[in-house]
């Protein structure tokens, strides 16, 4: 019984839970928000419904359920500019079609350029963008102080602020809800989700993909979508599979909820951090990456200490304010910090959909999509073509490098 | 939780004093014929398993020397090769 009005508890489940079958047309391994978007797509778009996405722990475990949930469209190079940019149109549409407030925020990325060459930077993503008709300017220090009037615009930073790129179609959601949204509306167009349930191995027959085994025994598909954020790699070891990704830490945190007083999200590469107020008042602020490769989730003292030196070096307001929780998650980084989208890749049947790093929230939903329709028609759609493996067996390197948030394994 | 890593000139320091250097990939292939396919397997293409791997880090907030170590990407910890 659920009660009424408004308010009132709700007590039904998002999805319902059925039995584990020992087939399926396709299984999506992970839960995570590219996961459960491709099955979500492949349901409603492509009448597959025979899907099981698995996922070991639960929904959202991964990246999906810890990213800071900021989204914007002004990659470097035109190739993901045109995914981003639909992936970021579709959080309204998806809104209305899941029936599940998303809570999408469209405040605005500014992103600060603190030397000559992050402001050639910007010049190269401006017109890149703009050329791609995505909203996106050059301003200059005293404008982006009415943007966001907290901001130290003197010559008092260690690193002054020369010029902003403001990027207004941007903003932030609520990651959960997205996963849960997403989860509710796949289960609705008939996906099973399992939760619980470890991939362990994959059955392979001749060069063709024929199932997995997991914790709970033995699971047939004639299509298999690896979609395990940071253990993607891993995963794809099963199949003797080598792929150039690497899995590093990335660590955020929120202050105490404040009054509102930051109406953008701000970023800055120079000082490796970005920071947003949420809709509950906190200062959600990341992304400081450990540069060794590693599969922990272990956040560090370290890191507070770093995020409080840097944000209040360039807004002073900030000093005082108290960190309430830190998290951390994992990151699958390429070398190009573009994702690997992929089909029958040395398997007939084999489907990746990984290699995100820290941009695999934005573009969870579009990927999705593109996803379902590759497997579903088993042709690559031409907006993924840029992102097939064998790019970097042939040296093609995709430029992202060159965005203004950098924190390459390298650095 | 930060960790320590063993430097071979100051003993065990907090992991932000180094810089990573990556994992020990062996000699770099000759760059006579060698093919971007082969390049790249050298330089790029390997999947970080967790478990031991041997790597390089430079002690850069200290004495400045280069050093491999073992550490297991599992745990973060400084552990050998398994025998
Ligand atoms: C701190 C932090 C901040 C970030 N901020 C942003 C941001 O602001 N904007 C942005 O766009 N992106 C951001 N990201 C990146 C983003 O979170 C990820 O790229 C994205 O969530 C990846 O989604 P996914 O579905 O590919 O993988 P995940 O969400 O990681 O899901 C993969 C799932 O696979 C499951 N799995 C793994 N192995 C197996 C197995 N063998 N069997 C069954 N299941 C398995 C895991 O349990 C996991 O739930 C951030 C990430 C972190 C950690
Ligand atoms: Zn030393």
């Amino acid at each position: 019984m659920t009660p009424a009005g408004p308010g009132a508890l709700r007590l039904e489940r998002l999805w319902e839970q059925r039995p584990l079958k020992r087939s399926y047309d396709v299984i999506i391994i992970g839960g995570g928000i590219h996961g459960l978007a491709t099955a979500y797509y492949l349901a409603k778009e492509h009448g597959i419904r025979d899907v099981a996405v698995l996922e070991r722990q639960y929904i959202g475990f991964g990246g999906s359920g810890r990213n800071t949930a900021i989204v914007r469209a002004n990659q470097r190079t035109q190739e993901n500019v045109r995914l981003y940019d639909e992936g970021l149109k579709l959080w309204p549409i998806l809104t209305d079609e899941l029936d599940y407030n998303l809570m999408f925020f469209n405040c605005g990325n500014l992103n600060l350029a603190h030397s000559e060459a992050a402001v050639n930077a910007f010049r190269l993503s401006v017109n890149t963008a703009n050329f791609n008709h995505v909203e996106s300017e050059l301003l200059d220090a005293q404008s982006c102080k009415e943007l966001i009037p907290i901001l130290d615009v003197s010559d008092k930073p260690k690193y002054p602020i020369q010029a902003g790129m403001y990027h207004p179609p941007g903003g932030v959601l609520r990651h959960d809800a997205v996963v849960w949204g997403l989860a509710k509306g796949a289960a609705e167009h008939g996906v099973d989700i399992h939760q619980g349930v470890e991939v362990q191995g994959i059955d392979v027959q001749g060069a063709k993909v024929t199932g997995v085994r997991t914790n709970h025994g033995p699971i047939e598909c004639a299509k298999l979508g690896v979609m395990a954020g940071g253990y993607g790699a891993e995963v794809c070891a099963m199949l003797d599979l080598e792929l150039p990704v690497h899995p590093l830490t990335i660590q955020a945190m929120v202050t105490q909820p404040l009054k509102p007083f930051l109406h953008h999200v701000v970023s800055s590469g120079a000082y490796h951090v970005y920071a947003n107020q949420t809709l509950k008042g906190e200062i959600a602020t990341g992304a400081h990456m450990d540069p060794q490769v590693n599969y922990t989730t272990d956040a560090t003292a370290h890191y507070f200490k770093h995020q409080a030196e840097a944000l209040t070096d360039f807004m002073p307001a900030l000093k005082g304010a108290r960190f309430l929780r830190i998290w951390a998650g994992l990151a699958d980084m390429t070398p190009d910090m573009a994702p690997i989208l992929d089909g029958n890749v040395g398997f007939d049947g084999l489907y990746l959909d990984l290699g995100w790093g820290y941009f695999g929230f934005k573009s969870g939903p579009v990927a999705g999509k593109y996803m379902a329709e590759f497997i579903a028609r088993e042709t690559c759609p031409e907006i993924l073509e840029p992102f097939a493996l064998d790019r970097f067996l042939e040296n093609r390197y995709m430029g992202e490098t060159a965005t203004t948030m950098k924190y390459g394994h390298w650095d | 939780m930060t960790f320590r890593l063993t430097c071979p000139v100051c003993g065990a320091r907090d992991v932000y004093e180094f810089r990573y250097g990556g994992p020990e990939r062996g000699m770099r292939p000759a760059q006579e014929d060698l093919s971007p396919e082969e390049h790249f397997r050298w330089t790029q293409f390997r999947t970080t398993r967790p478990a031991p791997q041997e790597e390089w880090w430079y002690h850069a907030a200290g004495c400045g020397v280069w050093f491999s170590t073992w550490r297991n990407p599992a745990t973060n910890r400084e552990e050998g090769p398994a025998t």
